[in-house]
């Protein structure tokens, strides 16, 4: 009975470390009207809970979006926004850090999480006009894009 | 009408002048960090909080720093700042030397996290195990796991879902009051287990 038990302890464990892995790197906590992922030519409308994924782009029109990354980096995405997830890693044992989004157009707001604290040099985020590389901060951009 | 010609496209090609703007907000905890834009055109430093700095193209310099007014910076981006999820909270978790059975006091917390998971929509828990540097490393890493595995299953038994969890140790690498080998410390013995 014991060695069932331990058995299906490992089991959930395994199991909820694989759900961590596909679960993405980010999950929506906050929605005002509509946004969507474009994940190649597939569109989605995203709700609260969830989950964006690497080379995921996000996508507003009249709506705004709240995220927040496995570090506990968070970012806010305004109106006629959009928002490439380029590059994300937080195994901080291995010291694997990366964070790295781009802003294709609109505004956007960044809070920084452990990655930044960790390694600040991690965390950049890129626009069209100019790249932006964060010490441990809270920031606001917008973006005209073409 | 030559003068008025060009008169004309200065005012038209001010107004669609392209509005890139970067800000600088103080942290949530009071503190302001930084900000360092760079492009083509050269490098801006921006440290003090509401500076912001414009960016005409990827070919010129980000401008000179210049302060907003905080009323400007709440109209102007009020959609991203009303969307700004929670900040992510921390608890803190100690246990009894050697053992992974919590101290009196930690255990009385758990109730208050199970309290402020449910004010995170879509909330997620990350716990990480700890131990001092009391001991093997390898023996310590396998504590931490015990440690980290027992608050999960505490939590888990008040009725967390467990797909929100993440378990993770650390062993005594990660110590929040760093000692020599060997050095029995209470506030090592810890499990981090951070609501976001």
């Amino acid at each position: 009975m014991r060695m069932t038990v331990c058995c299906l302890a490992v089991l959930a464990c395994f199991s909820s470390a694989a759900f961590a892995q596909d679960d993405g790197v980010a999950l929506v906590k906050v929605l005002e009207g509509s946004a969507f992922t474009i994940q190649g030519g597939d569109k989605q409308a995203l709700s609260v809970g969830s989950a964006i994924h690497r080379e995921d782009i996000v996508e507003t029109a009249s709506g705004t979006v709240g995220l927040t990354f496995k570090d506990g980096s968070r970012i806010s995405i305004g109106p006629n926004s959009r928002i490439e997830f380029k590059e994300f890693q937080f195994t901080p044992k291995e010291n694997k850090l990366a964070f790295l989004i781009g802003i294709i157009k609109g505004t956007m707001l960044y809070v920084s999480g452990i990655i930044a604290k960790l390694t600040p040099e991690a965390v950049k985020i890129e626009t069209p006009v100019a790249t932006v590389v964060v010490r441990g901060t809270r920031f606001l951009a917008t973006v005209e894009g073409d | 009408m030559r003068l008025l010609l060009i008169a004309g496209l200065f005012l038209v090609s001010a107004c669609a002048a392209p509005q890139n703007v970067f800000v600088l907000l103080p942290n949530e905890d009071g503190k302001t960090g930084s900000i360092e834009v760079h492009n083509k055109g050269g490098v801006q430093v921006i440290d003090q909080p509401h500076h912001a700095t414009r960016v005409a193209s990827v070919d010129s310099k980000p401008g000179a720093p210049m302060m907003l007014s905080e009323s400007e910076i709440d109209k102007k981006w009020n959609a991203v700042l009303r969307s700004t999820p929670l900040p992510p909270r921390t608890f803190i978790l100690y246990f009894r030397w050697d053992t992974d059975r919590l101290t009196a006091a930690s255990e009385a917390q758990l109730p208050k996290i199970m309290a402020d998971i449910k004010k995170y929509p879509a909330a997620e828990l990350s716990i990480v195990g700890h131990t001092d540097r009391v001991g093997t490393t390898a023996w310590n890493a396998g504590l931490s796991l015990r440690r980290a595995q027992t608050i999960k299953a505490l939590l888990l038994k008040a009725g967390l879902r467990h797909d929100l969890i993440d378990v993770e140790s650390h062993g005594e690498n990660n110590p929040l009051v760093p000692t020599r080998d060997g050095v029995p410390e209470p506030r090592n013995r810890r499990v981090e287990a951070t609501i976001r």
